[in-house]
């Protein structure tokens, strides 16, 4: 459990350039969406929503890769 | 002869419009707002980009290039630019800010290929656009 806790807190750490994803998957996430959508409303919900799945997705993959390298 | 230009004409246009300026494309069709947009976020990524790789990104021995050239204006017009800089003050390709950079810089020109794509059909085939965007 600690080693799970300190995986987060290194991932969560202001010098992980990690932290340079999230603009770039939001902007990725923006033009994606907007090249599907014409209404600023559902470009921003759209692109709101695919954001959190790609890093909800990518966070999961992080979890899930770090317990199996933990396991041999 | 027709005064106007056929829709794949003008869908031509529109996809090389989008090519050298991101945006482009949408402008030529009067889509303003999303030009703006797609200017916006990919310009931005590039600059992003330069910035983050102390503006040593845009190598055309590299292959990460053919990506960055999605985005074909703004990449020919910094190319220059990041070559000077690179041959004066060398670069450190093991520099992970540098890394960054490069993947900014070839996300915008991919980004910028799904763009120009978009302008492309929706000049082509305006008939669909309803039918997708409601999906």
């Amino acid at each position: 459990m600690d080693a799970l806790l300190d995986f987060f807190a290194s991932i969560l750490a202001p010098s992980n350039p990690l932290w340079l994803y999230y603009p770039l998957c939001a902007a990725a996430a923006v033009v994606y969406k907007a090249t599907k959508f014409d209404e600023p409303r559902d470009i921003a919900r759209a692109a709101l929503l695919f954001f959190l799945h790609v890093t909800g997705g990518m966070f999961a993959l992080a979890v899930l890769t770090y317990l199996v390298s933990l396991a041999f | 002869m027709t005064d106007r230009a056929s829709p794949q004409t003008s869908a031509v246009a529109a996809l090389v419009l989008a090519w050298a300026i991101p945006g482009a494309g949408h402008a030529y069709a009067g889509r303003w707002g999303k030009a703006a947009l797609f200017f916006g976020c990919i310009v931005g990524l590039l600059a992003a980009g330069m910035l983050l790789g102390r503006g040593t990104v845009l190598a055309p021995h590299e292959l990460w290039y053919a990506a960055q050239l999605g985005a074909l204006g703004p990449t020919i017009a910094l190319t220059p630019v990041s070559q000077y800089v690179a041959v004066r003050e060398g670069i450190d390709y093991a520099d992970r800010w540098r890394e960054m950079g490069v993947l900014y810089t070839a996300v915008a020109g991919f980004l910028n290929i799904l763009v120009m794509m978009d302008a492309y059909i929706k000049m082509a085939y305006p008939h669909e656009r309803g039918r997708k965007e409601k999906a």
